[in-house]
């Protein structure tokens, strides 16, 4: 069957008859914990799979099942595990009972992230064994892999696709599913599990002597993809470069001359492989995705090419088109043509038509218009397009940012306005925190919680407030404004974007409060518009029209930026698109010549 | 079977259904017999944003997506995406597009106009090229929606694969109600 990356991981946990897996969403990582959730359903198994409220908590969870003697697994992008790194760092040092997976999902490109960072490079600080696919079907394999290898050596393993891996679709078979007849059951040691600096010491080099094994360990050694003959050089390759390098090879005529090993564990790497690959050849290619994990390990800086050897762009996705140029200069063979250039013309995102969120900047521009807005990660992230946006750093951020640059301006004595927006799950991610900082430090701005009942941008996964969770199934809720009120906020109000003049009402109230009296927190609450899962009251539907009234001033089109209202070069006025048109009626306040009419439901 | 690898890209916009198109296509060529890997970029792109799908099909694919210049066929959503993915392509190659316009947001804001005449520049450069009004003819086979299956069976035309195999595919990958009216706008399309 054909099978995404992410549900072939997905599968692999379930064949391999892990028990617990706790996910955050995150592109390209978040479809492995819905397929678990729903090859779970399918086959009755007996898993705890949860959604949780971020990456820490996920793999302190997960963790702690493997403590308990299951297999446990956890799913993330790499972003995510920056979150989850302080855990990270000391289960390797303790080690694990049951096989522990850690997926860090990795964004060359990078296409929907903060960065470009190596996954690997954090496992190698971490002193973690980690696993490196070249396609779905690999990482199938390398995710039962991975928890054979965890438990011969009693150490967490990181499984790291790229998006190339996780997004990539490919005729499966998969093997058959293994329901786990292991009861938890957690043996104390105080010694090994709640160490101290002492003890941890003797766990240091343990763990050291389980790396030397592991870089000995037999089914994860290099493996020789095209028995070649004796060749001067050779290349050695990692994911999904492994598989680009392999086609090129074909393309080029050089699969017979020059041997490709493709390294399914970057770190450790062999001992062994890195004696013979270094004894062997006189020059060696390194291709691998992000950093140069397995150039570092391949200390010989005059034979080793690679990123820290200048030969391999060090910045962006290893693309086929890439590889096959690098490849044919270390073979000395004239390079092909470069292709040209993608014409002008890109097509930014946007946010959606009808959405809560479009409606939410306008009001907060109109409530605060000489405003800071720090923003943070998500759809909404979009409203840079708005001018609703002037920061994006890390999840939960906006609300950090916004203490600290209410105390810098503070320090001259002049403190402009500060609008601050996070998502509901954003907020829950890593958003209390702050929020007891700017109570406790006094920070005067504005919060407005964008909650559209979602976590949208990465599929539509739930939230703590919700109800429900991975595959559907009954949860407890948390009450967004108890939470709020609770950390010692007085001003906390909830009002509907999508009623604009009520909205903008509400937000100017804020921003006076904030100015006098202190931290206000508005929340922002209305259902998204793409979200199939929603089962709620939408909005009344206000079906609108243009009238004769429109001049042409493209007000619209340029301050509230709905895709469906498009500017008619011929007519010299604005058109609604009824095609994408969600009938939400939000523009119907914005059209300053009243021109935008309501015209039914 | 040959070792040839067939390169097929899908380009639109977020929300034209390039994601259930790509996977029809790719049923197809595993009910064939072939070897598949299919790649897009998921997250903000959707969005509205340009959204490029790659297909590719043999006795064996190992890299999930196709290098610049190499693209056989380019299956397009949208005239200015198809436009705009022709480096993409190998000279020779086909394009068969939808010849619909969705105007970017900066054409939306008044920065940029919409290119003027799209289909003649791609049929200058690839005298393959076919344009389809995938509108018209959808909503001659019942529901405008389903002009990318129009499209489909255009594609399907140029490419050598038992015609069972391309119905087993949509009987797979298309709701039951829909199926009629998408095998009627699948047989339009391949009469092209």
């Amino acid at each position: 069957m054909l099978l995404l990356g992410n549900e072939a991981m997905a599968h692999g946990l379930v064949e391999a008859g892990c028990n617990v897996v706790a996910s955050y969403p995150g592109t390209p990582a978040s479809e492995i914990l819905s397929s678990v959730a729903q090859w779970r359903a399918r086959y009755d198994l007996p898993m705890h799979v949860e959604w949780a409220v971020n990456e820490k908590v996920a793999l302190e969870i997960a963790y702690a099942a493997s403590q308990a003697g299951l297999r446990a697994a956890t799913a993330m992008k790499q972003v995510g595990l920056n979150v989850a790194s302080d855990p990270f760092m000391s289960a390797a040092y303790l080690g694990v009972k049951g096989g522990f997976l850690v997926i860090s999902a990795d964004d060359p490109g990078p296409h929907s992230s903060q960065t470009e960072q190596d996954s690997r490079l954090m496992a190698m600080g971490a002193k973690v064994p980690v696993l490196d696919p070249d396609s779905p079907e690999q990482a199938r394999e390398l995710v039962k892999v991975g928890f054979e290898l965890s438990e011969a050596f009693e150490i967490p393993v990181m499984l790291r696709p790229t998006t190339r891996v996780c997004h990539a679709n490919q005729d499966i078979l998969p093997g058959p599913v293994a329901p786990s007849d292991r009861k938890a059951l957690f043996e104390k040691n105080p010694a090994r599990w709640a160490a101290t600096p002492k003890f941890r010491h003797r766990l240091h080099l343990e763990l050291e002597e389980k790396l030397a094994k592991i870089a000995a360990w037999e089914p994860t050694a290099p493996r020789l993809l095209n028995p070649a003959a004796p060749a001067r050089r050779a290349i050695v390759a990692s994911g999904v470069a492994a598989a680009h390098a392999r086609e090129v090879l074909n393309d080029l005529g050089l699969r017979e001359t020059l041997p490709l090993w493709q390294v399914v564990q970057p770190y450790p790497l062999h001992g062994d492989f890195v004696t013979t690959v270094l004894e062997q050849y006189d020059e060696i290619l390194v291709l691998e995705e992000t950093t140069g994990v397995m150039e570092l390990q391949l200390a010989d800086r005059y034979r080793v090419k690679g990123k820290r050897s200048g030969f391999v762009p060090e910045v962006g996705e290893l693309s086929p088109e890439l590889i096959e140029g690098l490849i044919a200069s270390f073979a000395g063979i004239e390079t092909p043509e470069a292709p040209a250039p993608a014409a002008e013309g890109g097509r930014r995102p946007t946010l959606c038509p009808g959405c809560p969120h479009r409606a939410s900047f306008y009001a907060i521009k109109r409530a605060a218009p000489k405003g800071i807005f720090p923003s943070d990660i998500g759809c909404y992230t979009l409203g840079i397009n708005l001018g609703g946006v002037d920061t994006v750093l890390c999840m939960g951020a906006a609300v950090s940012q916004a203490c600290g640059f209410y105390h810098a301006h503070k320090i001259g004595g002049e403190v402009p306005d500060i609008v601050a927006t996070i998502g509901d799950s954003t907020f829950f991610h890593a958003g209390i925190p702050p929020l007891i900082d700017a109570v406790v430090q006094d920070a005067r701005f504005v919060l407005v919680i964008l909650d559209n009942a979602t976590t949208a941008m990465t599929g539509n996964q739930p939230t703590p407030a919700l109800g429900w969770g991975a595959g559907g199934v009954p949860t407890a809720t948390v009450n967004m404004e108890g939470l709020v009120r609770a950390c010692g906020v007085k001003f906390c109000k909830v009002g509907r974007p999508g009623n604009l003049p009520a909205f903008t009402d509400l937000m100017k109230e804020a921003v006076a409060f904030a100015r006098t009296d202190g931290l206000a927190v508005v929340i922002a609450r209305q259902p998204c518009v793409v979200d199939r899962t929603f089962k709620g009251d939408r909005p009344p539907r206000r079906k609108v029209a243009i009238s004769d009234a429109c001049n042409g001033c493209r007000y619209c089109t340029t301050q509230f930026e709905c895709p469906a209202l498009v500017y008619d070069e011929e007519e010299k006025r604005v058109a609604i698109d009824t095609l994408i048109c969600t009938d939400c009626g939000v523009c119907i306040d914005v059209c300053p010549r009243l021109a935008i009419e309501e015209v039914g439901q | 079977m040959s070792d040839t690898i067939t390169n097929i890209l899908l380009v639109g916009v977020g929300g034209q259904g390039i994601l259930l198109a790509s996977e029809v296509l790719s049923e197809t060529f595993m009910q064939a017999g072939y070897d598949v890997k299919k790649s897009e970029i998921h997250g903000m792109s959707q969005r509205g944003g340009s959204v490029v799908s790659h297909v590719r099909y043999g006795r064996e694919v190992h890299s999930p997506i196709i290098p610049e210049g190499e693209g056989d066929i380019l299956f397009g959503f949208e005239i200015l995406e198809t436009y705009r993915s022709l480096p993409l392509m190998k000279n020779g190659g086909t394009v068969i597009a939808n010849d619909l316009r969705i105007p970017p947001p900066s054409v939306l804001l008044g920065q940029e106009t919409y290119p003027d005449d799209l289909p003649g520049k791609i049929a200058a450069m690839f005298p393959d090229s076919l344009l389809v009004d995938g509108q018209k003819l959808a909503a001659e086979a019942g529901n405008v929606r389903a002009a990318n299956t129009v499209l489909l069976g255009a594609v399907s035309k140029r490419l050598d694969i038992p015609d069972e195999c391309w119905i087993k595919a949509l009987e797979k990958m298309i709701p039951p109600k829909a199926l009629k009216v998408n095998h009627v706008a699948f047989q339009l399309g391949r009469s092209l």
